[in-house]
């Protein structure tokens, strides 16, 4: 035998050890299988513009509003005769041809806050406007299937509030590698393989080594399972780019992983809207035509449901620096192999029925979007998870 | 005094104690040590930013729109210069025990705003009432122009009420749920109608706009105005009770043991003095008991500081201060929401843990750490494709490791241990870092701290 082959095998073997005391993170193995269907969320961060992404051209209302920043008629794509997206969309116009794009229009909730902060936590938990919920809708939907740290992971290097539940916390993780390197220093083995007190688990001290355990079997169980598929699908180079690279290969790798959350950043145009907002739709489109056909070729995109929000959409009425201020309703976008409704979901907002602050009237609470999800995508009880029930909607 | 109660003392009301302070205060008797913690906190020192830039500012200005940009832009830095400026005062505190009031009530009083000015006056409103007269405390909350725009009472008018303030004055800052109906909110809500601050941020009462009519409240009626309201919130004992109970979970233990809390309130009723209520606690018999002692999950704020006191370090980098305090989940002046940080087994999930245990290697011994640069919703990025797509970096620290040399000069590897950490350690545990005592001492030193055991204080 090799010197190198027997180190790794002996290291392997001093590495199963661990494994009865790995074993008790995974006890809780929840007693009842749920759907293994996948969610990804994607929030574009700072408050999209939607009415100049999903643009009504043929409203007056829009270019009175919008004199010097409204999108001309002839530079959108047209998707009715109404209708057209922004022109930075393009990459997306396959994928809405071929039905795998539905666009629910109008999506808020009752007292909206204009607070980028408590929008996203309103968004994030699922909440009333005036209630503060200190757990997230994903994180709860952990708890109720008992699931493991990594059956939810947020791309980032720390954890929102919606993947944290009360019993149950996601994962958040922008490398499996640098996550499993960051935990197998021979000092933290040594930590986890001297904990041996099972009794102190109702004792803060257990919590945190149990923590512990269970982050390194996380962190173990990504890297070892999203190691056999590499990807070779060119995604766009930038930080949106590379967020959705790693999910995908996670998915593409079988990982148990459900619910994934990303996002995309400097969406809060006050000024100038235009140069910026077309260059990050841009981002966000190619990155999406990338990943669609990347989880399409390894035959993984039937699993998977994407659902793009934004924690609030912009005023009506431009503002003096070409630029809109914050303001409510929103459009979302879900996409999917398999939707029952695809294209638009509904009729754009009214513009010419405002509230007293010239923002937009919501239609749909994006709660019925979150209910729908969990009920009729991932077959679990949204009412448990959601605290409150919704009705349904018909995109999945 | 026992040095392990005083080491417990010290944890609880402040971030640690160095070996020769310990040896000074183990001389004394409990009652001097606790007196002498409130005699050094009586001095208040406010925490101040460099705001000369608005004496330029005129009121017209506000109103055109690129100069109100303009000024909103800087604000929104000095708060950060303001957040940074806070930990460096609790790496460096001189009033130990008013600095760790001032924390607590941040996580009580919670706000927000991106006005420097106000975010300026609100800090340091904490650190005036920190130790004072609760009611006070309270009413001066109610004033200032941070609340006043975070939880929208300026816009609580005569002819539209707004419920915020009111609500949440009830729920998080006084008597807890269910102790209140849906309609005391709405009547204490027309009482705190008019309520407004100028543009420097002075509280202002707008005649006009305040319903001076009769509202019905807790059971009583009159034509009551906000600072009435609180008058009478305080006349309940629940009240009391509320933030009794906060406190004994925040210093003594999240476990509430109702017996101790109860004779809490009973002092904190009569007058609701702050500092009375504190030396009570700090005094009794109860707050050095075994079951109190070494079981609180430590803050990331409390993590950071209470390392500082060990091997005194410095993040040269402000960035890189809120980056490290981002990665444990508690930045300075950023609380996540008006019911603020959620504590104890709250700050721990597989991410922070990994973070708490890596950090002192980060911070004490140029260990990397890595991060991708998100950027906030606030951030317009203009050059995206430039930007590296993960930073791998070393958080830039001096680490005084004389300074620790010599506060601990005395202490053998196996002392250091009872220094540092207060928990009972977990048997392997224990194994493991016998058989490491021979290492250096600023190697066993980090070690100690990268255990789960120094999580608890």
């Amino acid at each position: 035998m090799k010197r190198r082959d027997f180190l790794k095998q002996t290291t392997f073997a001093s590495g199963m050890l661990f494994v009865p005391q790995f074993l008790k993170a995974f006890e809780q193995l929840p007693n009842k299988t749920f759907s293994n269907k996948k969610v990804v969320i994607i929030q574009l961060k700072g408050g999209n513009d939607g009415l100049n992404t999903v643009v009504p051209f043929n409203n007056d209302i829009y270019y009175q509003k919008r004199n010097n920043i409204a999108i001309n008629k002839n530079d959108v794509i047209k998707i009715s005769d109404e209708v057209g997206l922004h022109k930075s969309l393009q990459p997306l116009q396959d994928l809405y041809n071929k039905g795998f794009v539905s666009i629910i229009n109008n999506v808020g909730y009752p007292n909206p806050n204009l607070s980028h902060f408590r929008a996203t936590d309103i968004w994030q938990t699922a909440s009333d406007s005036n209630q503060y919920l200190q757990n997230g809708w994903v994180g709860r939907y952990l708890d109720y299937t008992k699931g493991y740290p990594y059956k939810a992971i947020e791309v980032d290097e720390s954890l929102s509030l919606m993947m944290k539940g009360k019993t149950q916390n996601g994962l958040a993780i922008t490398d499996p590698k640098m996550f499993y390197n960051s935990m197998k220093s021979p000092f933290f083995n040594n930590v986890v393989r001297n904990y041996n007190d099972a009794h102190l688990s109702e004792h803060n001290l257990g919590y945190l080594y149990n923590t512990m355990i269970d982050a390194k079997s996380s962190a173990k169980h990504i890297y070892e399972r999203s190691n056999t598929k590499g990807t070779s699908a060119e995604y766009p180079k930038n930080i949106f780019g590379k967020q959705l690279k790693t999910i995908s290969q996670f998915i593409n790798s079988g990982i148990e992983t459900q619910v994934y959350y990303a996002g995309l950043s400097g969406f809060d145009t006050h000024a100038n809207q235009q140069i910026t907002q077309e260059r990050l739709l841009k981002i966000y489109a190619e990155t999406m035509e990338v990943f669609i056909d990347d989880l399409q070729k390894n035959n993984t995109f039937d699993e998977v449901l994407i659902l793009t929000f934004s924690e609030f959409g912009r005023r009506v009425k431009q503002n003096e620096s070409k630029g809109t201020d914050h303001g409510t309703a929103n459009n979302v976008f879900v996409m999917g192999k398999n939707l029952k409704k695809q294209g638009l979901y509904n009729n754009l907002p009214n513009l010419g029925d405002l509230d007293k602050n010239g923002n937009l009237k919501y239609e749909i609470d994006f709660r019925e979007i979150y209910a729908t999800i969990l009920d009729k995508w991932l077959e679990v009880d949204d009412v448990a998870i959601l605290n409150k029930s919704f009705s349904k909607l018909g995109f999945v | 005094m026992k040095s392990a109660h005083i080491q417990h003392l010290y944890n609880r009301v402040g971030f640690g104690i160095q070996p020769k302070e310990l040896a000074r205060l183990s001389k004394k008797s409990k009652k001097n040590v606790v007196n002498e913690l409130f005699t050094v906190s009586k001095k208040i020192t406010e925490l101040t930013v460099d705001t000369s830039f608005l004496k330029e500012l005129r009121l017209k200005d506000f109103k055109d729109k690129k100069k109100r940009r303009e000024f909103q832009k800087i604000s929104r830095k000095k708060v950060f210069e303001l957040s940074s400026a806070w930990f460096h005062r609790l790496n460096n505190p001189s009033e130990i025990l008013r600095e760790k009031m001032t924390l607590f009530w941040a996580n009580h009083f919670v706000c927000e705003n991106q006005n420097i000015l106000f975010v300026e006056s609100y800090h340091n409103m904490l650190r005036k009432n920190a130790l004072g007269n609760f009611k006070h405390f309270t009413k001066s909350v109610s004033k200032e122009a941070a609340m006043l725009t975070y939880l929208n009472n300026k816009q609580n008018k005569k002819q539209s009420p707004n419920e915020n303030f009111a609500r949440e004055l009830m729920e998080l800052f006084t008597l807890g749920q269910e102790h209140y109906t849906e309609t005391d909110i709405k009547e204490s809500a027309r009482a705190f109608t008019g309520y407004t601050h100028t543009i420097a941020g002075a509280f202002k009462f707008r005649e006009r706009l305040h319903d001076a009519n009769q509202k019905t409240f807790l059971g009583k009626s009159g034509n009551f105005t906000g600072d009435d309201i609180i008058d009478i919130i305080l006349e309940k004992k629940q009240c009391a009770r509320f933030i009794s109970e906060k406190i004994y979970s925040y210093f003594v233990n999240e476990n509430i043991n109702k017996k101790h809390v109860d004779e809490m309130a009973s002092v904190f009723y009569k007058d609701y003095d702050i500092e009375n209520l504190m030396r009570f606690v700090l005094l009794s018999k109860w707050f050095y008991a075994d079951e109190n002692i070494g079981t609180k999950i430590k803050s990331p704020i409390e993590f950071l500081v209470g390392i500082n006191t060990i091997v005194p370090y410095k993040i040269e980098k402000p960035k890189q201060i809120l980056l490290v305090q981002r990665l444990l989940g508690q930045i300075l002046l950023r609380p996540p929401n008006v019911a603020g940080w959620k504590t104890g087994r709250n700050w721990i999930d597989s991410n922070t843990i990994v973070t708490r245990l890596r950090l002192p290697s980060v911070l004490l011994n140029n260990a990397q750490i890595a991060y991708s640069e998100i950027g906030d919703e606030e951030t317009l990025i203009t050059d995206f494709n430039n930007r590296k797509l993960r930073k791998k970096a070393f958080i830039k620290v001096t680490a005084n490791w004389q300074a620790f040399e010599e506060n601990y000069k005395k202490e053998a590897n196996k002392d250091l241990l009872h220094q540092i950490i207060t928990t009972k350690l977990n048997n392997g545990t224990a194994e493991m870092l016998l058989r490491n005592e021979q290492l250096s001492k600023q190697n066993f030193v980090v070690q100690l701290m990268s255990l789960p055991e120094y999580q608890l204080c």
